[in-house]
Formats: C-alpha cells, sequence, structure tokens
C-alpha cells in the first residue's frame, strides 16, 4: 500500500508542474477579506490586527479607553469602536452581524470569556478566540483530550461559545518548543491515522545522497513521499527533479510501517536530542518547556511513543530558578526533572552542576532583560545552543547581537497563534516545519471552495502548496492523492505551504 | 465539658461491649455449659445496666437530642484522644472479666493480659492449653481480635448518630498511618462502610474456611482473627493443628487483604479504579511480601523442605508476620536465621495504613525510604529542590517530619519495652522480638516466646507493661502518651 502511494507521489511530484495548469478561477482570487472584530487595544490587540490588516483582512478594534484607541487609531488603519467590548450592542456596531471572527484581547480573562459568550448568544456562526491568562480556565476547555466526549465529538458547545482560547505562556513555550525543534533532529509531525512527517538530515554517503526524487524509489528500493527539502536555511517544495544533497533536511511522510525504514534511509542516526537541556526559570512558560521535553523522551504518545524506543537516550532535564518556592512548584509538577534553586548568574553554582556544558539552555524568566543577559552569559559560558524568551520581536536584534541563537517573543508568539487559527474556519492543525519557512497544515475542503469537487492538477500553484495526504470527509485512513484525485466537500486535506499563504487557504475555504 | 463527652464514649462503648458478649454468651447457653454462660451473662447484664444508667444522667443533663448533640462543636483535641484511650483501657478491662470468672485465666494480670492482646489484636496468649477451653470463651477471644481490629470507636461513630463531627476526631484518634481522611462526606457513613466491608470479608472467609473442612465455630474464630489480624487460634498449634492446605491458602489470601487499606476495597467498588492503580502502599506491600516470601521460600528449600511445601509455608508466615496477625503454620523459632530474621524485619514494617494490621506501617517506610533516595540527591545537587511523591502526589514536607518522628517514638517505645523485658529477666532475643512483637501487636516473638510457646509464664508486672505497649502500638503511640500526659488533669477538673 505504501508504494503504490509512493509511486503515484513520485509521480504527481514530478509531473505537476508541467500537466498542471493554473485555473482562471484560481488565479483571481480575492485576497484575505475576512472581517475580525478585536476587542481590546493592547499591545496583542494592535499587532493583530496590524497584522490582519497587512493581509488584507477587514479589522474593526474595540476599546473602552479613550486613550488606547488614540493610540490604536494612529498606529493601525482600521475602524476603532471606543466602547465596552462585553455589551452585544457595541459588538452588533461593530459589525458581528457579518463577521467571520471575534478575538477578545483585553486584560481580563472574565471580560474575554463573558465577551465571547455575548457574541455567541447573539451570533454563534462567528468563529471566537479569547485571551486567557489563567491556566484552570485553558487545560480542560482547550486541550482537545482533556475534553468530554461529547465535545470532542462535535455534540455540545464550546465553553462560553470560545472555538478556540489561547493562552499566552502556552503559546509561548509552544514557540519555545518549535524553535528547539529545528536542533532537536528526528522531529515527527504527528497526524490522524498513524500517519506524520518525520524531519530527516540526509548523510554524507547515505543512500539518498545526489538522489533526484523522481528516481528515488528504484534506487533505494523504498518508496518516499517528500514534503519540503531544506538546504544550507533555504527551504523549497521538492518536485520530481529535486535532487537530494547530503545535509539536506527533509521532511517525510510516514506511517506506523515505515518509519524505522525510513530513519535507516537518512543514513545516519538524526543529530540526536540534546543529553543535557537547562530551563532557566520555573514559572509557566519554563515549566512547559521541561513538561514537553520530558514528554518527548520517549514517553509520548502514539507515533512520538513508537520512536521513542528507537532514539531513546537518557535525557537530562534541569529547571533553574532562584525563587524557592517557585522551584517547589516546579519540583511538584515535574517529577522527571532535576529542580535547581539557585541564580544564574552565580558561577561556581553553575560549574558545580555542570550547567556551563549543557547542550541547550532555556532563559524563560518573566523579565526579557535577565532573559536576554543570561542566555549570553551561558553562550559564553560555553553551552552549545541558548534560547530566550522576550516580551517581543523589537528584542531579536539585540538578541543576534549578544550571540543568542534562538529569541523567541513572548507577545508576537500570541499573534502568531492568534492568526494561525484566524486563517480558515476550517483549518484544523498548523504546524511550522523548516525554521516558519513552511507550515503542515491540516484543513477541510469546504463547500463551494475552488477545490471542491475537482480534480487536484487544476488546483495546483506551483510553490506555494502541496497536498500530502487526504481524506474522505467523515473520516477514514488517510491516503496519498494524485493529480486526479478529486476533493468532496468536506474531505480533510494535509498540505505543505508556505507560512499563511493566502492563496493556498483560499483554494480550500469559500470564496 | 470533656466530662459528659467521656461519660458518653464510656457509655457507648460498655454498651457495645455488653452486646458484643450476647454471641459467646448465646453459644455457652446451648452448649449447656452454665459457668461460662454465667461469667458471661454477669457482665452482660451489669454493662447494659450501667450504659443504661449513666445514659440516663446523661440525657437529663444534656436534655439535649441528637440533633442538637451533633451540631455541637466537636470535642478539644486533647479530650477526644484522652476518651478514645481511656475507651480502649476500658474495653480491654471489661473484655477481661468473663475470661477471669469463668475461670480459664488464672490470674488478673493474665486476663487482663489475654484481653489486652485481644483488642489490640496482637494475639500473644497466656494460655498453655487453648484446646481445653470452653467453646464460647475461644468464640470471645477472637471476637475481641474482630472488635479491636477495625475499632471499637469506629463500630461506635457507625452505630450512634450522636457524636456528629466529633465522630471524625475519636475516629481519627484511633485509625492507623499518616494521614487521616473520610471516604464519604459523612464521618458516620465512612465508619459504616468501613464495618459493612469488615463483614463481607468476614463471613466470605468463613464459608471459605467452611468448605475447607473446618467446623462452623472454627471457621468463624479464624475469620474474626485473621481480619483482625489478631492471631488468637482455637487450636495449640494455630493453623498447623488442621493439616489442610487449602484453609493456609484461604488464611494466607485473607491476611494480605486485611493487610490492605480498606479504602483500596471502597475505590474498588465505588469504581474509582485509577486511584487504586496510582496507590504507592499496596504496590509497596505486594513487592515487599513476594521479596521476603522468596527468600524465606529459598531458606527453607535450602534447609531441605520440597519446593512447593517452602513456599506454602514461607507464603503463610510472611503473611502472617506482615499483617501483624501471628498466626503459625510451623514453628518458624526454629527456621534458619535467615528466615527468622527476615520475619523479624518484617515485624517492623506492618500492613498499610488504614488497614486493621499494626507495626510502623508501609507508607511510612514508603516515604523515609524516599526521603532517604532524596538525601541521596541532596548530597549530589546541593542546590536541588526534590518531593517525594506517593500515589504520585507530592507530599508536604512537614509529613516527612512528622513521620521521622512517628518511627522514632515507635521505636523508643520499642526498646524502652524491650529494656522491660530484659530487667524481668527475659534474654536478649527474647526480650526485643517480644517488645516489637508486642508494640507491633504481631503476637509471636522468636526464641523460647515463639508461635508455639506462650506468654503464661512472665512475671505480672511484665504482662502490666506489654499491656501498655500494645494498646500504644494499636492506637500509634500518642494516643497514650497524650492519655498519660492529660489524665492526671481531667481527674483533677472532674473532681474540682
Amino acid at each position: 500500500m505504501a508504494d503504490a502511494r509512493a509511486v503515484a507521489k513520485a509521480d504527481f511530484a514530478g509531473g505537476f508542474r508541467k500537466r498542471s495548469r493554473i485555473s482562471p478561477q484560481c488565479l483571481d482570487l480575492k485576497l484575505h477579506d475576512m472581517k475580525t472584530i478585536v476587542v481590546g487595544a493592547g499591545f496583542t490587540g494592535i499587532q493583530l490586527s496590524r497584522s490582519l490588516v497587512a493581509s488584507g483582512a477587514e479589522v474593526v478594534l474595540v476599546e473602552n479607553d479613550s486613550a488606547r484607541a488614540a493610540v490604536a487609531r494612529e498606529q493601525v488603519d482600521c475602524a476603532v469602536v471606543e466602547a465596552d467590548g462585553n455589551n452585544p450592542a457595541t459588538l452588533e456596531s461593530a459589525g458581528l452581524a457579518d463577521a467571520d471572527a471575534l478575538v477578545a484581547l483585553t486584560d481580563d480573562d472574565e471580560v474575554n470569556l463573558i465577551t465571547c459568550a455575548l457574541a455567541d448568544a447573539v451570533r454563534p456562526s462567528v468563529k471566537k478566540l479569547a485571551r486567557v491568562r489563567n491556566y484552570a480556565y485553558y487545560e480542560r476547555t482547550a486541550r482537545p483530550e482533556l475534553a468530554s466526549a461529547a465535545r470532542r465529538a462535535g455534540h455540545s458547545r464550546p465553553v462560553f461559545g470560545v472555538d478556540r482560547m489561547l493562552n499566552p505562556d502556552v503559546e509561548a513555550a509552544a514557540a519555545i518548543c518549535r524553535a528547539m525543534e529545528y536542533g532537536l533532529v528526528g522531529n515527527v509531525i504527528d497526524l490522524d491515522g498513524g500517519h506524520g512527517i518525520a524531519e530527516l538530515a540526509v548523510a554524507p554517503g547515505g543512500r539518498l545522497d545526489g538522489v533526484a526524487l523522481r528516481n528515488a524509489a528504484e534506487r533505494t528500493g523504498r518508496r518516499m513521499l517528500v514534503a519540503f527539502v531544506s538546504r544550507a536555511g533555504e527551504a523549497m517544495l521538492p518536485d520530481g527533479s529535486t535532487t537530494l544533497q547530503a545535509g539536506d533536511r527533509i521532511g517525510v511522510v510516514v506511517d506506523a510501517g515505515n518509519r524505522d525504514e525510513m530513519f535507516a534511509l537518512a543514513g545516519a542516526a538524526p543529530e540526536g536530542l540534546p543529553r543535557r537541556a537547562a530551563v532557566f526559570g520555573a514559572g509557566l512558560v519554563g515549566r512547559f518547556v521541561a513538561k514537553r521535553l520530558l514528554a518527548d523522551g520517549g514517553q509520548g504518545e502514539g507515533l512520538r511513543a513508537l520512536f521513542g524506543s528507537t532514539r531513546r537516550r537518557r535525557r537530562e532535564i534541569v529547571v533553574v530558578d532562584a525563587d524557592p518556592a517557585r522551584c517547589r512548584e516546579a519540583a511538584n509538577a515535574l517529577p522527571g526533572a532535576r529542580v535547581l534553586c539557585g541564580d544564574v548568574t552565580e558561577e561556581a553554582f553553575l560549574h558545580d552542576e555542570g550547567l556551563d556544558a549543557c547542550d541547550i539552555a532555556v532563559t524563560a524568566t518573566s523579565d526579557t532583560e535577565r532573559n536576554l543577559v543570561a542566555a549570553a552569559y551561558l553562550k559564553g559560558l560555553g553551552v552549545a545552543r541558548t534560547v530566550a524568551l522576550t516580551a517581543s520581536a523589537s528584542f531579536d536584534e539585540i538578541a543576534r547581537k549578544l550571540g543568542i541563537d534562538v529569541a523567541v517573543p513572548l507577545r508576537d508568539s500570541v499573534v502568531d497563534a492568534i492568526a494561525g487559527h484566524l486563517r480558515g474556519r476550517s483549518v484544523h492543525s498548523v504546524h511550522s516545519v523548516c525554521n516558519r519557512s513552511f507550515e503542515i497544515v491540516e484543513c477541510d475542503v469546504e463547500p463551494g471552495s475552488p477545490a471542491a469537487d475537482r480534480p487536484l492538477s487544476e488546483l495546483s500553484l506551483p510553490g506555494d502548496f502541496l497536498a500530502l495526504l487526504t481524506r474522505a470527509p467523515g473520516g477514514g485512513p488517510f491516503a496519498v492523492p494524485d493529480g486526479s484525485t478529486i476533493l468532496a466537500p468536506g474531505a480533510r486535506v494535509v498540505l505543505v505551504m508556505r507560512p499563511g499563504s493566502p492563496r493556498a487557504m483560499r483554494v480550500f475555504s469559500k470564496p | 465539658m470533656s466530662a459528659i463527652l467521656f461519660a458518653r464514649v464510656f457509655v457507648c462503648v460498655c454498651a457495645l461491649a455488653s452486646v458484643s458478649l450476647a454471641l459467646p454468651l448465646a453459644v455457652a447457653a446451648y452448649d449447656g455449659d452454665w459457668r461460662a454462660a454465667a461469667a458471661f451473662a454477669a457482665p452482660f447484664a451489669v454493662g447494659l445496666a450501667a450504659a443504661a444508667a449513666i445514659g440516663v444522667r446523661i440525657s437529663r443533663k444534656r436534655s439535649g437530642n441528637h440533633d442538637r448533640a451533633a451540631a455541637a462543636p466537636p470535642p478539644v483535641p486533647g479530650d477526644a484522644i484522652a476518651a478514645v484511650g481511656v475507651a480502649w483501657i476500658a474495653v480491654c478491662l471489661f473484655g477481661a472479666i468473663p475470661l477471669r470468672v469463668c475461670g480459664a485465666l488464672p490470674s488478673i494480670a493474665d486476663a487482663v493480659f489475654e484481653s489486652v492482646s485481644g483488642f489490640t489484636t496482637t494475639g500473644a496468649t497466656v494460655l498453655a492449653d487453648v484446646e481445653s477451653l470452653p467453646r464460647a470463651v475461644n468464640l470471645w477471644r477472637c471476637e475481641t481480635h474482630w472488635l479491636g481490629g477495625m475499632g471499637v470507636i469506629a463500630l461506635v461513630v457507625a452505630l450512634v448518630p450522636m457524636f456528629g463531627i466529633g465522630g471524625f476526631r475519636l475516629m481519627n484518634a484511633e485509625s492507623t498511618g499518616p494521614e487521616k481522611g473520610k471516604l464519604t462526606a459523612r464521618i458516620a457513613d465512612t465508619a459504616k462502610v468501613l464495618w459493612t466491608l469488615y463483614v463481607a470479608l468476614t463471613a466470605a472467609q468463613t464459608a471459605l474456611l467452611r468448605l475447607c473442612g473446618m467446623g462452623w465455630t472454627d471457621a468463624l474464630c479464624h475469620a474474626f482473627s485473621t481480619l483482625g489480624t489478631g492471631g488468637f487460634s482455637t487450636r495449640n498449634a494455630s493453623i498447623a493443628a488442621f493439616a489442610s492446605p487449602a484453609a493456609e491458602w484461604v488464611c494466607t489470601a485473607f491476611m494480605f487483604a486485611a493487610a490492605l487499606n480498606f479504602a483500596v476495597y471502597y475505590r474498588l467498588l465505588a469504581r474509582r479504579g485509577e486511584g487504586v492503580r496510582a496507590a504507592t502502599e499496596p504496590k509497596a506491600l505486594a513487592l515487599l511480601y513476594c521479596c521476603a516470601t522468596a527468600l524465606v521460600a529459598a531458606a527453607l528449600a535450602h534447609g531441605g523442605e520440597t519446593a512447593g511445601r517452602s513456599v506454602r509455608l514461607a507464603a503463610f508466615q510472611v503473611a502472617s508476620i506482615l499483617s501483624t496477625t501471628g498466626f503459625a503454620s510451623a514453628d518458624f523459632a526454629t527456621w534458619a536465621p535467615v528466615a527468622q530474621a527476615t520475619l523479624f524485619a518484617l515485624m517492623l514494617v506492618g500492613g498499610c495504613s488504614g488497614s486493621t494490621a499494626g507495626g510502623v506501617k508501609v507508607v511510612r517506610w514508603t516515604i523515609l525510604a524516599r526521603q532517604a533516595g532524596v538525601e541521596v540527591q541532596r548530597m549530589l545537587h546541593p542546590r536541588g529542590v526534590y518531593s517525594v511523591r506517593i500515589d504520585g502526589v507530592p507530599v508536604h514536607e512537614g509529613l516527612v517530619v512528622r513521620v521521622g518522628a512517628f518511627v522514632f517514638a515507635y521505636l523508643a517505645l520499642s526498646c524502652v519495652t524491650a529494656l522491660a523485658g530484659a530487667a524481668a529477666g527475659l534474654p536478649p532475643l527474647e526480650a526485643v522480638t517480644a517488645a516489637f512483637s508486642m508494640v507491633g501487636n504481631v503476637g509471636p516473638a522468636l526464641g523460647s516466646l515463639g508461635p508455639t510457646a506462650n506468654f503464661g509464664a512472665l512475671p505480672a508486672a511484665l504482662k502490666l507493661w506489654y499491656c501498655f505497649a500494645m494498646l500504644a502500638g494499636r492506637l500509634e503511640i500518642y494516643t497514650m502518651l497524650i492519655l498519660l500526659l492529660r489524665l492526671p488533669r481531667c481527674i483533677v477538673r472532674a473532681n474540682a
């Protein structure tokens, strides 16, 4: 089965460029014309509105503070309503009736939730997003695996009608983990039905070195479907003529049967996970990152757990904080991690605990300056890679100058996450790969969209997206499509695409 | 205020003990043994009358109904603890009356020792020949185990609604384990749940033992002894007298079951299985049991026993000592030193918290063992912050200190008891093992106080000290200490 799929894919990848022509219906698609109401014009609200306006969306900002509203009017090219957001009349006057989405970003969790609940009572069809800082509100309502069965099956409305809650700490931790993933080779993105996309490095002299994708099947005796190729920091969508070179990082579609083969095929074991990782700051972000690192150590679920057996190595996660109370909380919450109470600037402490020799250090306290200084200091002591959490993207340049490998902006990661979820009502999940050059997007084909009931070959936008897997409406296993695959409305499709490519998204959602 | 509480607890316990005499009384009457019947009838009548008299006085004085009593504030902790201590002493003395009156025991000290040994579920006897006793007396000895195992106060709280929330403090002063809680929202319901489970298990074991060929009385007596983790038997040679491997296996299984926390059964029945899966203590007990059994069985097989018999004997004896029951299917005082040493070590461990077993309790050792692991880590990483986890949940640091203090108090009492034994002329082995056996409510010791021997030859003063040690062990040390510290003050106040 896997073979047939791979052959079909090789044809598809090699073929659609010359065979398919872009149809006029696809070309004259309007760019993002989504209508969004943003409640709360704080930093995140303004940043989000800016990025939405830039991508062509129509935005209405609602803010009850006149000073903030004035700033918003100056900074964002959108309508600003100066009124309370938690008032259905205000929302109606802001255009809730024909809005696609409502994003509640005030400083108050409860106001955000109530705003969504009120909007939900009037307009249940509007997609609603709320920022919640209280993790207790978020934990069981936003994580599908913890929700009730009725909720998972879509039989009950979400809490307060909020389609998606966003917790800044969780988003920041996810952003840090994504940033680390690029170094933690062997990363696997789990998709439904046992499929996944494994990120591999092509080893020098390995069987994939110098192989053109269209010949890959006969040269290696294995059929493979390559989602993306990253060479010297530059990522591209492959076609049949793409020739793999040593050092390339490739994303390969894998399923339960061929994962180990694919890893073996890449020639060598992946770079290996960091043996010692240190997380400075035992706040929520630090704890989430540590938890994620611990979970990746072979105790994950699904595909990850199976992979764990082939690459299980003892990993040491150290969490450091200067505050004894936070250390105690972290020790209680993270059974597998070593929690140390100490200051990052104490050299003797770092040396005694061997923290100056760890493979990766993440500085994730609530203090941006401290994170930057600590990360730079650790880098100077000899830590291989450092990741620093910063307040916003304006610190990126400073971080680069200080020699920090990755700076993760807290507020911008929330904006990114919201923007990702606003990309379309039909989008189920978005995974960034190749240092954010590409995204793996799981979405549904909406009835009436350009893609509905049309063969894939008529839809293709070379260089914009590649359909990797499709699934018939209503579930069932994923299959690898070819140019003649016709997507029924409601079918699930997994795409690899440029981040936020509006043209690609428009193909699958209603015009 | 506290006088009324004392009186109330005393009345309830007296009434309970009197009512529980009805079973041996009926058996004695059925057997036509009128001397025994009279011995049971006298305290039965006196106890009921005293309870009724004091009860009437209390109700006149308070002229309150149960609802008002239930709404009353709980007794101050010191009173509740002292009341439980007094109640236990009272019930032990009360239980000794029929034993002495019927002439089964030669002296008052012997009768008290036998009664305390019964109610504290120790199971050490002063009698050389229990087979010659009237059937009713043996039934009463085993019934004391059964009452004392789950706790007389728990039974009172379950049956008498007048204690209200005060029952929680009373039951806490009696129940075992480092942390006490309620299974149900109301403490009386918790007590009822525990006693219902207890009765059901007893009925099950009685039926199984009957199927293994025991008579009804023997089956009931041994079920009482097993579930209470006591150890009195109706035969001089204990379970070995029945020469039935099936009965031994039934007893082994139920001894192990009685050593488990009864909350485990409640959770299983209430379909809260995930809580059981995460439970540390039953797992630790099972692991310890398997390791100890393997070790003892290996020692026995090395000594020339067949493999099957080695495993059977080891499984039985290890369950008997670990659950602090004290039954014997063989004379382990003559076994290889390594087997004896293993059993002696198990005397210190005891069963799970919230079980009827004695000893320090598995969960306390688990906490201390994990803390020891933490200390090792702390040597390597002085700045580390660690937490000890039980049932997957971190315990607060204060608990570790409390457990350490408890183990100190337990060992200190054991050492003093060993000194007392040595002062009374016991050889070192007997003095030390008997001390741990008494404080741990196990029953048999090693050497000349082994499972086939008895405590009859000891001086009366030592017997009385052992009574104190058994009560202190059953009520987990502090209750008796507080009683000793508080009793003089209470007497002064009552006189004033």
